[in-house]
């Protein structure tokens, strides 16, 4: 099982964070400075995986992002490894050539992502077609929500002219 | 200029939509993307946070605008601050009509609230009126929420509504429905135990994602309970059949694997349903021969599939021809450059050599390189499978080793378990008590505190027991050394209690055993060692005991006692000290003094502690009293569970001893007579006991004698004569020998070591160490102190007298094996590293161009390349839009894209071939995203982050 699964950018800031297990906010605090501590400095040549508390941190350097995530002692290191090649290249495929920056302004996007691609700490979903059919179906709702609510709020807004 | 400025301000002004946030939430990430330090941050996110109060609870926000804020609250959140005072509104927001405005709820919601959170229960009608939609979307977002929220008091309300969902039309919806009731199932096993049938249907379910979601539930179930679904093996098999046979839809593929995630999963409920059952594991045979076959191993996920796929072969009835290609797969693991799949190898290994333990002598080398890597995680790895290779013939190389590791660590953590791994080799595998008890030194010094007590009682044992039945000279041998090295180190500032009690038991009852230091000498450490820890009266009272010993043996040898100043000063202390177990101590070492050689020596016999004392479970030495005072008109007794009318004694009859012939009785006599003390002091009882111990079994036993012998002194026999035969156990643990104190199983340490020669043990021991020690000095030769390192590990090379008896061949073999390979080894050791690993360079998405610290993946990087790129760019960029916008840092894109398809193919870690392929096809297509990247970056020139700053990677692809 994943138990969190953890975005830090190379000068050690959060850029997205999902807990599946149970953690208080000071904990979570907590293990952020602690992982980002220790995976920050590893070399580039190393293990993509780090062993903390008893549970397996596998991480991976993307540019410079590190996606990490936490999973039990007897998973499969390499599977995880693949799960977050996954989930990157999915939000590659919505962003289209996906950076650091759309994550940083679009955060909740990727949640929605992830939200599709992992549950409970599960994968759910190992389709890159269905979830990206998903998200799409989830944005054009979303867009003719917006649609509708723009063309209220111009009507209020040429209305108190 | 002005002109290109406004031209990028219009650009970003029309894609505005792509962010889609106001400037103000823009200008917030943008001003914490600038911070310097965390307390900048912090101030700027205190500030936000008294904004977003103030405007969350004015009454008239409109909708949309809430929305933001609550993402501006999951910002806030995710940064590390408190945003509780908001959950409310996310809370609101998920009663929304709009889907739009609900799905930012349950996000805000899913991301802020634990399931123990007191709002949920606000949350709960919302999702059950949402899993009744007819939206299936919303019905997902509320099934996500459920996985998150519902706890184990909630499960009753939605379990119905997600049962009904497993039916439901869209398979997404189904998934979801699966593993929501998977989640209910680990929080709440009994409120969902009737329905795991419906697990198994789901496995039959047309959409591979929907069965491939029923695995997760049924692997936890399969965990707790094999044998109920025996009958699945089959299925499953078929099932990993069609999807090895790739039967399931193409967009399943990954990376040209057929479902490999999937695959995974089902080959781990393999491996559970065909542990230790042949007629399962005979069915799985033919189809994982098959995916071992056709696996890709030049692909991570291939390696991944193939690494479960040897888990799956060790762990079933075992196979000789799988096993052959799990070894091989093996050795190609640990051949590779990569440490991932190192790791992978090593941790492989560590499964096969149960099964056979002859494979890992192929591997002596790879496996001390990786002992040997300054990787921490791959180095743990390599102990962690030393630890289960462990035998007799090198317990003392890999103990050492693992000593050696643990004292170079902080990690506490792992500390304490590599510390407790060294405690079970060596009370495993000892060649020696003397090893032994250095061991137990080292382990204690550096990890004392973190090691469980028991260690240190097992180590007592171990010294007052010694080497067997009828060899005193090599017992107090051992005990002089222990002493000697105490007293060595009992002067250090700072030891773990548990240590000096061992120390301060093995002084007081050995220190002056072999004449060579004099008491005085002896008590003066003690005190000095109290005083220094002050604190801790669990030692005080081990010390005052040891004091005690000592002066007793000075009284039974006929000397005079010369009580120092400081050991006068430290009982004074301890008379009126607050612990009545320190008081106590210290007035029985007191009385103890005064009294004549002859009752002294009955008190505190010389080295007794290992003889047996019999305990008169019947008490028959009391009869006569008891007739007596029957005689005087006493009450006969009643047992207990006569009076209370409960039997509850039996069991308690039934785990103290074996011999539940006698009856052991409990109660105390009811006799109020003023002669008999009530409180008995259990120290003055036998000299061996060691009172502080917190075993609760143990203790019992150990009272039993001492009240026994109580009531005989003050009975009337003025002799203070005790019995101190009978008492068996005295301490180490129920592990060390077996639970029954039978007379034999005190002896096991010893008759263990009776099989084995001490003598040549210890020679062969320091044989090993000067080998694996002084030749790691001699920095030329590398390959030898590896080979014998090797040797010394596996039992190869140099210590072959093992392997001769049965194949002197096969030694000869693996000598010029080994030697070739140290060879190769020396070779490329002897040139530069950096020259020697170019193969093993990151893969390229790991290339970060912009950062100052690369060292050796920068040459990589062709610079003319690089202006290449820059150049095509700007024709490119003329091209497109004529009115010559020109962006300088968009270039760096497209080169890293040019660069990375070369520079892939050059690595043989390279990304499978269809990946290249795929980003040469993508390309050109890049080549019309210019527009895009002109858009992003002008947008971002807006917002005012500029990549030239603080971090240019902010750009940078992620997937390159």
């Amino acid at each position: 099982m994943i138990h969190f699964v953890l975005l830090i950018s190379r000068q050690g800031k959060v850029r997205l964070t999902k807990w599946y297990s149970p953690y208080s906010q000071k904990e979570r605090t907590k293990v952020i400075r602690e992982l980002s501590g220790m995976i920050l400095s590893r070399g580039p040549k190393l293990c993509n995986f780090v062993e903390w508390r008893g549970y397996k941190v596998v991480y991976k350097r993307y540019a410079s992002l590190y996606f990490c995530m936490c999973i039990d002692q007897d998973d499969n290191e390499l599977e995880v490894l693949e799960i977050i090649h996954h989930f990157v290249e999915i939000l590659d495929r919505y962003f289209g050539s996906v950076c650091e920056l759309d994550l940083i302004f679009n955060f909740h996007k990727a949640y929605y992502i992830l939200d599709e691609i992992l549950i409970a700490g599960e994968l759910q979903e190992s389709s890159k077609k269905t979830v990206a059919r998903l998200i799409a179906a989830q944005d054009s709702l979303v867009e003719q929500a917006k649609e509708q609510a723009s063309t209220i709020s111009n009507m209020i807004a040429q209305a108190t002219k | 200029m002005e002109q290109l400025k406004t031209i990028g301000r219009e650009l970003a002004m029309s894609s505005q939509g792509g962010f889609g946030q106001s400037k103000e939430f823009l200008d917030l990430i943008k001003s914490i993307g600038e911070t310097r330090s965390k307390a900048e941050e912090d101030r700027i996110v205190l500030r936000e946070i008294d904004t977003l109060k103030a405007r969350l609870s004015s009454p008239n926000t409109p909708k949309f605008k809430l929305k933001e804020y609550l993402m501006r609250l999951i910002y806030v959140e995710m940064l590390g601050h408190d945003a509780s005072f908001g959950y409310i509104h996310a809370v609101k927001m998920t009663h929304d009509e709009s889907l739009s405005l609900k799905r930012t709820g349950y996000l805000a919601v899913t991301l802020f609230l634990n399931e123990d959170h007191d709002l949920i229960i606000l949350i709960v009608n919302t999702i059950q009126k949402d899993l009744k939609s007819d939206n299936y979307l919303v019905v997902c977002a509320a099934l996500n929420a459920v996985c998150r929220l519902i706890n184990e008091e909630t499960i009753p309300a939605v379990l119905p509504q997600v049962v009904e969902l497993l039916g439901h039309q869209k398979e997404a919806v189904r998934k979801k429905a699966v593993m929501a009731l998977h989640r209910f199932y680990q929080r709440s096993p009994g409120s969902v135990s009737h329905l795991i049938s419906n697990f198994r249907k789901r496995l039959c379910d047309n959409d591979p994602g929907v069965m491939a979601a029923s695995l997760c539930p049924l692997f936890d179930l399969i965990v707790i309970d094999v044998n109920s679904y025996k009958d699945l093996t089959v299925s499953f098999v078929n099932i990993l059949k069609q999807v090895a046979e790739r039967r399931l839809p193409k967009s399943y593929d990954y990376h040209q694997m057929p479902a490999p995630f999937i695959q995974i999963k089902l080959l781990k409920i393999l491996s559970l349903l065909g542990n230790g059952d042949k007629k399962s594991s005979e069915q799985m045979y033919t189809i994982l021969g098959d995916i071992i076959r056709k696996c890709d191993s030049d692909s991570n996920i291939g390696n991944a599939v193939l690494y479960e796929c040897i888990c799956c072969v060790s762990s079933i009835h075992p196979n000789p021809k799988l096993l052959e290609s799990a070894a091989d797969t093996i050795s190609k693991f640990l051949k590779s450059d990569s440490h991932n799949l190192k790791y992978l190898g090593i941790d492989a290994l560590g499964r096969l050599i149960r099964i056979s333990p002859e494979i890992a002598e192929q591997h002596q080398l790879a496996v001390i390189d990786c002992l040997e890597d300054p990787d921490d995680t791959l180095k743990r790895k390599t102990f962690d499978l030393l630890y289960k290779m462990t035998k007799s013939s090198n317990v003392e190389v890999i103990v050492d080793r693992m000593i050696d590791y643990m004292i170079s660590i902080n990690d506490h953590h792992y500390k304490t378990e590599i510390a407790s791994r060294c405690v079970e080799l060596a009370e495993q595998f000892a060649p020696s008590n003397q090893w032994f008890i250095q061991t137990m030194n080292k382990v204690f010094e550096h990890a004392g505190d973190l090691v469980n007590p028991k260690v240190a009682h097992n180590l007592m044992r171990l010294i007052a027991e010694g080497f067997g039945e009828d060899d005193d000279t090599a017992d107090s041998q051992l005990r002089s050394s222990a002493v000697e090295s105490y007293l060595r180190i009992i002067g250090e500032p700072k030891l773990p209690s548990n240590f000096l009690q061992v120390i301060c038991w093995v002084l007081g009852e050995y220190g002056t055993a072999d004449g060579k230091y004099s008491a005085s000498y002896i008590t003066g450490k003690l005190c000095d060692a109290t005083e220094a820890h002050s604190t801790d009266d669990t030692v005080k009272a081990y010390a005052v005991t040891a004091l005690m010993k000592i002066y007793s043996f000075e009284i039974a040898a006929g000397r005079k006692v010369d009580m120092l100043p400081e050991c006068q000063s430290l009982i004074e202390e301890l008379l009126a000290s607050s612990s009545t177990d320190l008081q106590q101590r210290a007035y029985e070492l007191q009385a103890v003094i005064c009294l004549d050689a002859r009752a002294v020596e009955n008190i505190m016999p010389m080295d007794a502690n290992c003889e047996d004392i019999e305990i008169d479970k019947n008490l028959s030495f009391l009869d006569a009293y008891v007739q007596e005072s029957l005689e005087k008109g006493a009450q006969p007794y009643i047992p207990e569970d006569v009076r209370s009318g409960l039997s509850n004694i039996s069991n308690f009859r039934s785990q103290d001893h074996e011999s539940s012939t006698h009856a052991l009785r409990f109660e105390a006599y009811e006799l109020p007579k003023p002669s008999v003390p009530s409180k008995v002091p259990s120290v003055l009882s036998s000299s061996a006991e060691l009172v502080p111990i917190t075993q609760p079994s143990y203790v019992a036993e150990v009272h039993q004698p001492a009240s026994s012998a109580l009531t005989v002194s003050s009975s009337g026999s003025s002799e203070l004569k005790l019995r101190l035969e009978g008492v068996q156990k005295k301490w180490g643990r129920p592990a060390f020998s077996s639970t029954t104190p039978s007379p034999s199983s005190s002896d096991t340490f010893g008759s263990n070591n009776g099989t084995t020669q001490h003598e040549s043990i210890s020679s062969t021991k320091s044989k090993v160490h000067n080998v694996s020690y002084d030749s790691r000095k001699q920095q030329t030769e590398v390959s030898s102190e590896k080979k014998k390192l090797a040797a010394s590990l596996f039992g190869g090379a140099s210590k072959s007298d093992r392997k001769q008896s049965y194949s002197g061949q096969k030694v000869s073999k693996t000598n010029s094996h080994a030697s070739d390979k140290s060879i190769i080894a020396e070779a490329t050791s002897s040139s530069d590293t950096a020259a020697v690993r170019p193969t093993s360079q990151p893969p390229p998405d790991l290339l970060d161009l912009g950062e100052q610290t690369v060292t050796s993946s920068a040459p990589s990087v062709d610079p003319f390349k690089q202006l290449e790129g820059l150049l095509n760019l700007t024709q490119d960029t003329t091209n497109l839009s004529s009115s010559g916008v020109s962006m300088p840092d968009a270039p760096d894109l497209m080169s890293i894209y040019a660069d990375m398809s070369s520079s892939s193919q050059s690595t043989t870690v390279a990304p499978p071939p269809n990946v290249t392929k795929a980003h040469l096809a993508k390309q050109p297509s890049k080549g019309s995203n210019v527009q895009e990247f002109l858009e992003k970056d002008a947008l971002v020139r807006q917002v005012g982050v500029t990549p030239s700053g603080q971090n240019p990677n902010l750009f940078k692809d992620l997937l390159d």
